[in-house]
């Protein structure tokens, strides 16, 4: 029953990726009228920080770690062996 | 004294860690399975201030000292024994349940510690009887992981030891209490050291992503849950407030999920994410207030809930499938729909989505960071929650229920397993809907309201864009069949490296030496020896009757139970560790 919805939703790929951009603007439109309460750093002052935190942050993970591990840390399966 | 032994949480898991094998042999070993840990619960409720002091040599033993924080963490670990028991009842072997009881009755041994004495025996239980639970897998891998475990734990209690030693020199008091930062000196930042190392910090952290892949299925549910949090149980019983603690927190918290992102094995991606969480904590306890501990106890129970549901998880698909690389897998979702489930709600409550127990636990220690004015802490643990997210939250639910197909069909994971997980995700969504339920058991006077307006905005924003981020750089993220070089590097190489070394210029000069002996010394040696043997025999022996042929006669019986297996030692040696703690109980 579960996996057949979820097939549902595969096929209609469209539809959840409009639901994500969606919820998406949603994040951002909401950063504008909520009340802030006394910031602890400047980023608490500026709508939408943690849109671009979260975005750059990820982005930046991904590349440095997969790039540190592609470059020095990768090995074949069981480095220790022999 | 014998209602003092009753009363002590830890002396349920010993009794049923030694009436197992009768539990097994009159077929109730499934039922044994739940009382214990059922009776240790009911137990915690009824304990008293202190309880169990006992003169031993000299030395003041307290087997239990209670408050409130000592009672979050027992009602977490007891609850915690009960669902690993419930997820491991359709393992038949009773040694694997035999390690786990006497594992988490080490565990709650150190919890209710109230001298150094008591913590370190119960510590040492700890670390050989979850030994076991990595050498039950029965893999060779397996067999030397725990090799490697039990040595590291060995090295870590014996740091431990030394600072005790030197504790009781400069004061003969082994009171388990508060250090001030400013008294500090080698006593106890070799108590800490012993401590982080348990806590899995950075450079002595390889032990856990080593070995906690290799565990079994259920072994690596209880060790998830125990060694690490006790370790940061006693930091936050000795060591609140030292700013280093908050360094290396942070630290841990961003370098345990940069080898999350990377790593492939399902498991490992965990284990190195536990660092990153006990991070949190570990910072917690560093910053200090009452505001960041209440934090760490509360992140503490929530992770210990969350963390074990997601090793279930990998787990369930472990062995219903036989793999747990993320390059094997994927497209589970048609076949394993409640275990995705299961794992998925795990995955979002470590990630803090909003109604999850991570959510109002994780935060507590980022604002006592805000409210502390400390930016930097405050954006690397930040940066951790979105790592979180991207590694647990999103990409291993991804690559082991959708992704590329993998082709296979497992069934879904037995009932038992099932119920366990659906016990934990209960947890993990009853707290995040009802925080008070949490919160009322934390340990100091500080409140905290995790519901508003612009902690929602956030949480939002940074979950929405991070999900954005892999939506972009979802190829990047395809698993290899790789893992990554980590600090353990320096004694799984380097010392094989040492040991070549020593077998060129070390071994030659060696040998130079032994057979100079070998031609000079050995010969007159031989004939000094025949002589006194002679005189021995015939003279000494003769004079008292023989007896020492019948010593050597009883020297060659005793020869036979000497199997050479280190397992069969260790295990005989923890067997004598538990009858002495029993006989010193009852005392």
């Amino acid at each position: 029953m579960i996996a057949r919805w979820i097939d549902y939703l595969r096929e209609r790929a469209n539809i959840v990726r409009g639901c994500f951009f969606a919820f998406l603007l949603f994040a951002v439109l909401f950063d504008f009228v909520i009340d802030r309460p006394k910031p602890h750093f400047f980023g608490d002052t500026i709508i939408g920080f943690w849109s671009l935190f979260g975005l750059l942050g990820c982005l930046l993970m991904i590349i440095i770690c997969k790039g540190l591990s592609h470059v020095w840390l990768e090995r074949k399966e069981d480095p220790y062996d022999n | 004294m014998i209602t003092d032994l009753f009363i002590h949480p830890t002396s349920w898991f010993i009794l049923g860690a030694l009436l197992m094998p009768f539990a097994k042999r009159f077929g109730v070993q499934k039922i044994w399975l739940i009382i214990i840990p059922l009776m240790a619960m009911a137990t915690i409720y009824r304990l008293p201030d202190s309880f169990g002091i006992v003169n031993y040599l000299g030395f003041e033993l307290q087997f239990g000292r209670v408050d409130k924080l000592t009672f979050i963490f027992l009602h977490v670990f007891t609850l915690m024994a009960l669902i690993g028991c419930i997820f491991g009842l359709q393992v038949k072997e009773s040694g694997q349940h035999i390690a786990a009881f006497l594992y988490v009755a080490g565990s709650l041994g150190v919890t209710l510690a109230g001298d150094y004495l008591t913590l370190f025996i119960f510590w040492e239980l700890m670390a050989f009887a979850s030994t076991f639970l990595i050498w039950y897998r029965k893999k060779q891998r397996s067999i030397e992981a725990g090799y490697r475990y039990l040595l590291v734990h060995t090295a870590g209690g014996l740091v431990l030891l030394a600072g005790i030693f030197l504790l009781y020199q400069s004061g003969h008091d082994l009171s388990f209490g508060v250090f001030s930062q400013e008294g500090a000196g080698w006593a106890e930042y070799l108590i800490m050291i012993g401590f982080l190392l348990n806590a899995a910090a950075p450079p002595i952290h390889a032990w856990l992503p080593d070995a906690y892949p290799e565990a079994t299925v259920t072994g690596a549910v209880f060790m998830c849950a125990f060694t690490t949090k006790t370790a940061v149980y006693v930091l936050m019983r000795g060591f609140p407030g030292f700013e280093v603690l908050a360094i290396i927190g942070a630290c841990m918290a961003l370098y345990g999920v940069g080898y999350a992102v990377i790593e492939n094995d399902a498991r490992r991606i965990l284990a190195y994410h536990v660092v990153s969480q006990v991070g949190y904590m570990v910072c917690g306890v560093g910053i200090g207030t009452a505001m960041a501990l209440n934090g760490v106890a509360a992140h503490a129970y929530a992770h210990i809930i969350y963390k074990a549901l997601l090793f279930m998880g990998a787990g369930a698909v472990l062995e219903m499938t036989g793999r747990s690389k993320l390059s094997e897998l994927g497209g589970l979702y048609r076949t394993m729909p409640l275990t995705m489930i299961f794992t998925i709600i795990g995955g979002i409550a470590i990630s803090g989505f909003p109604l999850t127990s991570g959510f109002v636990s994780k935060s507590m220690i980022v604002a006592a960071a805000g409210y502390n004015h400390q930016t930097i802490l405050l954006v690397m643990l930040l940066l951790a929650g979105v790592g979180t997210f991207l590694s647990v939250g999103i990409k291993l639910p991804y690559f082991i229920w959708f992704g590329k197909d993998s082709g296979i069909r497992a069934k879904e994971a037995p009932w038992n397993m099932q119920l366990a997980m659906a016990m934990a995700a209960f947890v993990c969504i009853l707290f995040g809907v009802y925080p008070a339920a949490l919160y009322s058991m934390l340990p100091y006077a500080a409140s905290y309201q995790p519901y508003y307006a612009y902690h929602l905005s956030e949480t939002f924003q940074l979950f929405g864009f991070t999900g954005l981020g892999f939506y972009l750089m979802v190829k990047y993220l395809k698993p290899h069949d790789v893992s990554n070089l980590d600090l353990d590097w320096f004694y799984r190489k380097g010392s094989v490296r040492f040991i070549n070394f020593a077998k060129g210029p070390i071994v030659s000069a060696n040998e130079w030496v032994s057979n100079v002996y070998k031609n000079i010394g050995l010969s007159m040696t031989m004939a000094l020896a025949r002589a006194f043997s002679w005189f021995d025999k015939e003279g000494i022996d003769w004079t008292i009757d023989g007896s020492a042929r019948n010593i050597v006669a009883g020297g060659n019986s005793i020869r036979q139970i000497q199997t050479g297996r280190i397992q069969h030692y260790i295990a005989a040696g923890v067997i004598a560790v538990v009858v002495v703690l029993v006989v010193v109980i009852l005392i």
